[in-house]
Parts: structure tokens; sequence; C-alpha cells
């Protein structure tokens, strides 16, 4: 049974989803039709960034998985050739 | 014996019926090309949009990435929250091997 803290962990995940979800679709998809001299442009970066940011953090995330792979898999050799 | 046969049951059924219609990572290629390629004909200037089109054209694909991973990460979140114990599975499961050591020690196996 999911216990309070899964509850939490779980609500919060879904909230910062979409927290990222809603701020990210009001910078790519709504920004480009508002007057560009309208205060809201000073809560966003400029427009570069938004595929900048993504793509690195993508990159960063592959890097991690494949770091952890390569670590686990020469963990397990190693345990195998002692096992031996 | 009959356990064995289940898994490959399934492993024959698997290329027929990918044979029959398309295999759902075919689909999703398909449909990722349909949409790349009208991305790219509309950003190199296929239709005459107004330059506000245009700017909201060009980041679509990370848009899209992004959605993805939000939609990802809500998933987790909602089933982490949302986990639950299996208690008829366990009960079902429990009895599966109770039966199958009556009637592994049948045969003369011990454990």
């Amino acid at each position: 049974q999911a216990t309070g803290t899964d509850q939490v962990v779980g609500l919060g995940l879904v909230a910062v989803s979409l927290i990222i979800f809603t701020y990210y679709t009001a910078w790519v998809i709504l920004l480009p039709f508002i007057d560009s001299q309208h205060v809201i442009h000073k809560y966003f970066l400029p427009r570069a960034y938004a595929v900048a940011i993504p793509l690195a953090a993508g990159l960063l995330l592959l890097l991690f998985v494949g770091l952890f792979i390569t670590y686990v898999m020469l963990k397990n050799q190693k345990g195998t050739k002692k096992a031996q | 014996e009959r356990g064995r046969s289940g898994p490959r049951g399934r492993e024959m059924e698997g290329p027929t019926e990918g044979e029959a219609t398309m295999t759902k990572l075919a689909q999703w290629l398909w449909a990722l090309a349909l949409l790349g390629s009208a991305w790219a004909a509309l950003t190199l200037g296929a239709l005459d949009l107004p330059s506000s089109c245009r700017e909201v054209l060009w980041p679509l694909p990370a848009y899209l990435l992004v959605s993805a991973g939000c939609y990802a990460l809500a998933t987790v979140g909602y089933r982490v929250a949302t986990f639950h114990d299996c208690e008829d599975a366990a009960r079902e499961l429990q009895s599966q091997i109770q039966e199958a050591r009556a009637d592994l020690s049948r045969r003369g196996m011990r454990f």
C-alpha cells in the first residue's frame, strides 16, 4: 500500500511535471503571440534557451544513464570473477 | 514441460501478429517521420506563415520532447502515489507455489 511519503512524493512528481509543462507551453506556444514590449517577457529567458535547455538536459540524462549502466556492469563483472 | 510451453507459445504468436498489422515500433516511427517531415517542410518555408507562427514552429520538436517527458514523469508520480498491494494475486501465487511443491515432492524432489 502507498504510504504517506509515497503519496507526497508521487503527487509532488505530478505537480512538478504539470508546472514544467504549463511554463514551457506558455514560453514556447503563447509568448510569440504576445506583444514584445509586454511585461511578461521579463519572466522568460530568450527563446534560444527553450531548445538549448531541454537538449542539454537530455544529453546529461543520457550521460548519467550510460555511466550508471557501465558502473553496474563493471561491478557485476568483478562479482562473477570473484565467484569463480 | 507445461511451464515452458507458455512463453514459447507467446513467442510464436508474436511475429505473425507483427506481419498482419504494423508493430507498435513501426507505427511510432511512421507517425514520427510524418510529423517530422511536415515540420521540416513548414520550417523550410513551404507555406507563407506569419512570423509569430514561424517562431512557434521551430522549437516544436523540443516541445514534443518536453511534453513527452512531462507525461512520463506525471505517470510515474501518479503510479507511485496510488501504488497498492495485490493481495488476491499474492494469495493465488502462494497457492500455486504450494501446488508446485506438492507436485514436485510427489515426483521425488526434496526441498
